[in-house]
């Protein structure tokens, strides 16, 4: 137990980053995928397809192996990173970590999006066009909300799995809870508590992201709710 | 008299159609010539010509899976037809084919530009559920045509007041009624002040006593003078209301003139059977 209290403060820390890291591979993994969602369900396969090899691999691969690839893999081209003035960014493993972290998220939301997208009712879509609507003022304006809307509750799945996920970053020397838990583990033997503590670590963490998603969702969809007035 | 408003020509009806105008003819607001559609081997429109002067109340009648929903349709081209001409208001909608042997509009601008000149009521409303009424109605105005958001909502609030729901502008569509949800998508259809209104059976989804506010809002329409072409099954209303009758069977015009004389004593035989279900 004293194990514990003693290191709390590096806990707490550890906690820092893996909020960190996950907050910010979900928020870039978001914007890469909302524009790849779109392009995704494009009828032109010179655009669809990339977009879909992209998230095949990413879905279709294991994460580890993505962050193995990413930090350990770039070191095999540390000549071409120098020259392009990249290495410095490739030799970080938080760096590393939250690249894989962020590619994986943007695969699995683009396909969560593009479920979203295609499950707004055709009819709303056809009332925009028959108001003049098209093109990016059609998506912006009509697909894209609603279809956020419709994929929200699955998407808040997809940043829980990807907060646990993020655990797998210290294995590539990242100090996050599962990292330093690692550490503190094999020093002094007290694999259970530390874990324990860690996974109340996680539990808390995730109480939070469910909360601010469900408020989200609750503004999100004021359309549905029943009425108040 | 009300004849001389509107101008049909298909071979079939040629001969009957009076075609005498004193002075200034009053312009064509829609001009649809030798429409046909097809939707893979299944021929839908089979040549249907009709014009729409300003001011013209028509009302497409015919059974279900004659034409009339798709002949609408390819007026703003939510359908693109297979082959024909289309003129809305000065424009004529050029139609090219691409590789693939599809007819394509040639420029996608104006077939934007020309739905703004068109507002359309659908059948099943087609509310866009995440706005509230107010912004189903000032979407397309403010986003489309670039107008201040502040006088459209002012004008929005005029349009809902017109048709009964002003005090429903902050509810989402899911707590309306069908009757109050059509009425709504109606102010939406009327904010973009369109040359020329098009109704695709709007009250076909409504629950039987709601029909009645929704063809009041569409009768008050019509009285301000508006041009609109209306698919309805609604006999009484198209009756009432209409000033040119159009019997679709199909995927030809069967039958054409006024109410009076398709409701009195059609000449097609089709026509009246047809007819003689509703009364």
């Amino acid at each position: 137990m004293e194990i514990i209290v003693e290191n709390i403060p590096r806990f707490l820390n550890a906690a820092w980053v893996t909020i960190q890291i996950t907050a910010i591979s979900v928020f870039i993994g978001f914007c890469m995928a909302i524009p790849l969602s779109v392009i995704r369900v494009s009828i032109r396969k010179i655009f669809s397809w990339p977009v879909y090899a992209f998230t095949f691999y990413f879905r279709g691969t294991p994460l580890l192996v993505q962050i193995f690839l990413i930090y350990y893999g770039s070191g095999q081209f540390q000549e071409q990173l120098n020259a392009v003035g990249l290495w410095y960014l490739f030799q970080s493993p938080w760096f590393c970590a939250v690249l894989s972290l962020t590619l994986n998220t943007a695969a699995y939301s683009t396909e969560i999006f593009r479920g979203g997208i295609q499950g707004v009712p055709s009819g709303e879509i056809e009332a925009a066009r028959a108001c003049g609507m098209s093109g990016v003022l059609l998506y912006w304006r009509i697909i894209i909300p609603r279809a956020i809307r419709i994929a929200w509750p699955a998407y808040t799945n997809e940043v829980i799995f990807l907060l646990q996920a993020s655990s797998l970053v210290s294995i590539i020397t990242v100090m996050d809870i599962t990292g330093v838990a690692g550490e503190i583990a094999t020093r002094s033997f007290a694999f259970y508590e530390t874990y324990l503590f860690a996974a109340g670590l996680y539990l808390v963490i995730v109480y939070g992201v469910l909360w601010l998603f469900r408020r989200i969702e609750n503004r999100l969809n004021a359309y549905l709710r029943a009425e108040s007035a | 008299m009300q004849e001389t408003s509107v101008v049909l020509i298909t071979a079939k009806n040629l001969g009957k159609v009076n075609n005498t105008t004193e002075h200034e003819p009053p312009q064509a607001a829609v001009r649809i010539k030798d429409l046909y559609k097809y939707f893979g081997s299944l021929q839908v429109l089979k040549g249907v010509s009709l014009t729409a002067r300003e001011g013209d109340v028509i009302a497409l009648i015919g059974s279900s899976g004659s034409g009339k929903s798709t002949l609408l349709r390819c007026i703003n081209l939510l359908e693109i037809p297979t082959s024909g001409e289309i003129h809305v208001g000065e424009e004529h909608i050029r139609l090219v084919n691409n590789r693939r042997k599809q007819t394509v509009p040639a420029e996608h601008r104006q077939v934007d530009r020309v739905r703004t000149k068109l507002g359309m009521v659908f059948q099943h409303f087609n509310l866009w559920s995440h706005m509230t009424v107010l912004e189903n109605v000032i979407e397309a105005p403010v986003h489309v045509l670039k107008k201040p958001r502040k006088e459209e909502r002012q004008k929005a609030m005029g349009h809902l007041e017109k048709v009964g729901i002003a005090d429903r502008a902050h509810y989402y569509p899911a707590h309306l009624s069908g009757g109050q949800k059509q009425r709504a998508a109606i102010a939406r259809a009327l904010a973009m002040e369109p040359d020329v209104m098009l109704f695709d059976e709007p009250t076909s989804a409504l629950d039987p006593e709601l029909v009645g506010e929704v063809l009041r809002v569409i009768q008050d329409i019509a009285k301000e003078g508006r041009t609109m072409i209306m698919a309805t099954h609604e006999m009484g209303f198209a009756r009432e209301v209409a000033s040119h009758v159009i019997f679709l069977h199909d995927g030809i015009i069967e039958d054409e003139g006024a109410p009076e004389y398709i409701f009195r004593k059609p000449a097609s035989e089709r026509c009246r059977t047809f007819l003689s279900r509703f009364f």
